[in-house]
């Protein structure tokens, strides 16, 4: 007895079958296989943790100056002298104040230092805006654009992708943030580790990205660990902070330290004042710039460093002529803040700078450190050396502009020792072995403190740095306690052999007093057998 | 070329397809003779290989999906208010005289000055996303909602107050259906003004969408992968305005 089937009969089975075989796809992955090749998920983040940063070990001590190298002093040879001003592209921030002060403003003149001492014209663009100073870098000085930008190595070695087409080089270093970024929190987070679980916001893939990831991973977390809310810029940042959107904020000077103010039980949890050798701003030239003008660029930056002489010598002098050239400077104390959120490095600094056996912390260990994290969190997919990424020729024959410059002098004082009452911004805890009852370090113990250690007591220049043995309770505890401080102060003098002050130093001997763990395991007594770092602000 | 010639649609076409080579082949010229840097205008084969990377890296196909999801919401919501309001604002004059001081000069509301406003207002999630996107086509389709309404021939009011027709089957049957034609067209103009603010929407903590990926192309440099987005959102434009225009011919087939 065939029944015709009514069409919507028809539909109806026709849907009940199809949902069946969607279901059969679902169940068995197959859908999910299809998604993945219609549209696939984003590149994987992978996990960031403290191993990251500081893990090539950098050689040589903080005070080491370079041997000047066979270019040393002599004028470049090669391409033509420029024509015009040499164009370069600048922001609001006090990093500036060299180039400004010896270029007397921003407008090329002929009065300048640049012009009189130097022969070059030089001609300094503010552009604010991120995107509108690559898209300027890209058109290049000859077409309405600049030939020299403002990068810092953190966000260079993410950009230089984008840029390797025009073969971009880093030539010198002109400031370090020091107090330039800073992280705003509220009430609630007293240290790094507080930060688990909490909104963060920032602008993604920046300085203040890179900031954060540092001092999240340094104090025991990784960037799983918090819910980001990356922002467009640094203002928006700050902003959403204020507005109470976020508990975190990373974001620039003044607006950071604005928002901890005017949000209640707002503050500041860590700064580069402290983390004083982590943002460098370095000025990055168009291949074909330099390939064609070398002279012009050498001659740049031997008055650029000229000019942070002046500076250093001359701070008043240079906080008006930031204040009357730089539009966004309001009052003359603005001009004085915006000088004490950077160190402006000097000729020696520089050269120690771009050696990769000078500073501890320098211009080849921060850029690997950072491609190595951008790559890990899926922001890149190519890398490139280092070395492809700088070209220090211009730095070397600018040698004869500064015959005093000798070695690098130690830049901060510490008087031992800390405030007592001062809690660590974070606390970086690390296994160190040592024979039993001894407390000599061996090459393996050496090796953990040079890649776990050294960077970042050299990162975190501007603190103090408390070195707290621990041990579990086997054994008599006053012997313990004897012990545990005998090998911080062993840790404490090899950072010391490194080129550090002594006095950065705190040692400390908790003895079996400070468990982290409980000592009735192998597991847990093991954890306990352990050197915390704990980073103190000055 | 006479004013106003008719012209066959093959013709139509074909002058259709020469214009579209033409751009191309300014383009080609241009980019592969490398009269302008192709940091600048890249090639077409470079933005035919960005597609790979932007699909397979940047998750090409679901960030088109959730700023089609922000536009239509956006979308939805504006034509949700601006419809009922619009149409009592053009139905009787004191409302629109009441409510214009705040209406008009909305037309000239700066959205992207907009955007820290909205961050703080409705924070860093979706709904800040969506009510941009919401005020964005809102203040441009509240006027032409009123202009629709206003613009139906009076003639036809007084032939249906004639055969007695009340105040509500006057809005009913006749302002109703006599401008509905009209506001399916300024539904096509919000669907444009929608994708063009949505590069502004994605701004913030945006982790899919094609705004944020040109966003982002744009910050790295990546001029090849800015075109490949702009070409994604552009044929989304495309489709969906020939869509709503489908829509409308079905739904108003009353116009002609």
């Amino acid at each position: 007895m065939a029944r015709q089937l009514t069409p919507l009969g028809r539909f109806l089975l026709v849907l009940a079958g199809l949902s069946l075989l969607g279901y059969g796809l679902y169940r068995y992955g197959v859908l999910a296989r299809i998604a993945g090749i219609l549209a696939p998920e984003k590149r994987a983040e992978g996990t960031v943790s403290r191993d990251d940063f500081g893990a090539s070990p950098a050689a040589g001590t903080e005070s080491a100056a370079p041997a000047g190298a066979a270019t040393a002093g002599a004028p470049l040879g090669g391409g033509t002298r420029l024509n015009r001003p040499i164009k370069v592209a600048i922001v609001l921030w006090g990093g500036y104040a060299g180039g400004i002060m010896a270029n007397g403003g921003l407008a090329p003149n002929k009065d300048s230092v640049f012009a009189k001492d130097f022969g070059v014209q030089v001609e300094l663009l503010q552009i604010d805006d991120f995107t509108k100073s690559r898209d300027a870098f890209r058109a290049g000085g000859d077409r309405g654009g600049v030939d020299i930008m403002w990068s810092t190595v953190d966000a260079y070695a993410l950009e230089y992708g984008g840029l390797a087409r025009l073969s971009p080089k880093a030539i010198m270093q002109y400031d370090w943030s020091r107090g330039g970024d800073a992280i705003a929190v509220d009430a609630s987070i007293k240290s790094v580790r507080d930060l688990k679980g909490k909104r963060l916001a920032c602008a993604e893939a920046t300085p203040s990205h890179y900031f954060a990831l540092y001092v999240l991973t340094q104090g025991g977390l990784t960037n799983r660990d918090v819910d980001w809310k990356f922002t467009d810029s640094a203002v928006d940042a700050a902003n959403v902070f204020k507005a109470g959107q976020v508990d975190a904020a990373v974001s620039w000077s003044p607006d950071v330290y604005v928002a901890a103010r005017e949000r209640t039980g707002g503050h500041i949890l860590a700064s580069t004042k402290e983390a004083t050798n982590l943002i460098a701003d370095i000025f990055v030239a168009r291949g074909d710039f330099l390939e064609r003008h070398p002279e012009d660029v050498r001659r740049f930056v031997g008055g650029w460093l000229r000019g942070v002489d002046m500076v250093h010598k001359n701070p008043e002098r240079a906080a008006v002529l930031l204040q009357k050239s730089l539009s966004g400077v309001n009052t003359l104390d603005d001009a004085k803040g915006m000088l004490e959120d950077v160190k402006l490095p000097d000729y020696a600094e520089n050269r120690a700078f771009f050696n990769p056996q000078g500073s501890l912390v320098n211009y080849q260990s921060i850029y690997q450190t950072a491609q190595n994290i951008w790559r890990k969190i899926g922001k890149i997919s190519q890398v490139y050396p280092g070395y492809q990424t700088v070209d220090t020729r211009f730095l070397e024959g600018a040698s004869e502009y500064f015959p005093q410059a000798g070695a690098v002098k130690p830049e901060f004082e510490f008087t031992a020792p800390p405030r007592a009452q001062a809690q660590p911004i974070l606390t970086k805890t690390v296994s160190i072995y040592f024979p039993t009852g001894s407390s000599t370090l061996d090459e393996n113990a050496k090796a953990v403190l040079d890649t776990q250690v050294v960077d970042l007591a050299a990162t975190f220049g501007g603190a103090y740095l408390r070195v707290a043995g621990n041990t579990d309770n086997v054994g008599n505890r006053e012997s313990n306690q004897r012990l545990s401080r005998a090998r911080a102060d062993a840790v404490a003098r090899y950072l010391v052999s490194k080129g550090f002050d002594r006095n950065k130093f705190e040692v400390v001997g908790h003895g079996p007093d400070k468990p982290v763990a409980s000592n009735d395991t192998d597991d847990g007594r093991a954890k306990n057998r352990r050197t915390d770092f704990e980073v103190i602000p000055r | 070329m006479e004013v106003r010639e008719p012209v066959p649609q093959k013709k139509a076409r074909g002058l259709a397809l020469a214009g579209l080579l033409a751009f191309l082949g300014v383009w080609s010229v241009l980019s592969y003779a490398d009269i302008v840097p192709t940091v600048i205008l890249p090639s077409p084969t470079e933005v035919l290989r960005a597609f790979p990377v932007l699909h397979f890296e940047e998750a090409l196909v679901r960030s088109a999906g959730w700023s089609l999801y922000r536009v239509g919401m956006g979308f939805v919501l504006s034509a949700l208010v601006a419809i009922p309001l619009g149409l009592l604002m053009g139905t009787f004059p004191p409302v629109k005289h009441f409510l214009s001081p705040l209406v008009d000069p909305l037309r000239f509301l700066p959205i992207s000055a907009l955007v820290p406003l909205f961050l703080v207002w409705f924070g860093i999630e979706e709904t800040m996303k969506i009510m941009l996107l919401f005020v964005g086509t809102f203040v441009y389709l509240l006027p032409l909602v009123v202009e629709a309404v206003e613009n139906v021939d009076d003639v036809y009011l007084q032939t249906a107050t004639t055969l007695g027709a009340s105040r509500w089957q006057l809005v009913r049957h006749v302002l109703v259906p006599g401008s509905l034609p009209s506001i399916g067209e300024a539904l096509r103009v919000m669907n444009g003004i929608g994708w063009t603010y949505v590069i502004l929407a994605e701004i913030v903590n945006a982790r899919l969408g094609l705004g944020h990926i040109i966003t982002v192309a744009g910050k790295r440099s990546h001029v090849d992968q800015i075109f490949a987005g702009v070409l994604v959102i552009l044929f989304i434009g495309v489709v969906t305005d020939w869509m709503i225009r489908v829509a409308n011919k079905q739904l108003f087939a009353w116009k002609s």
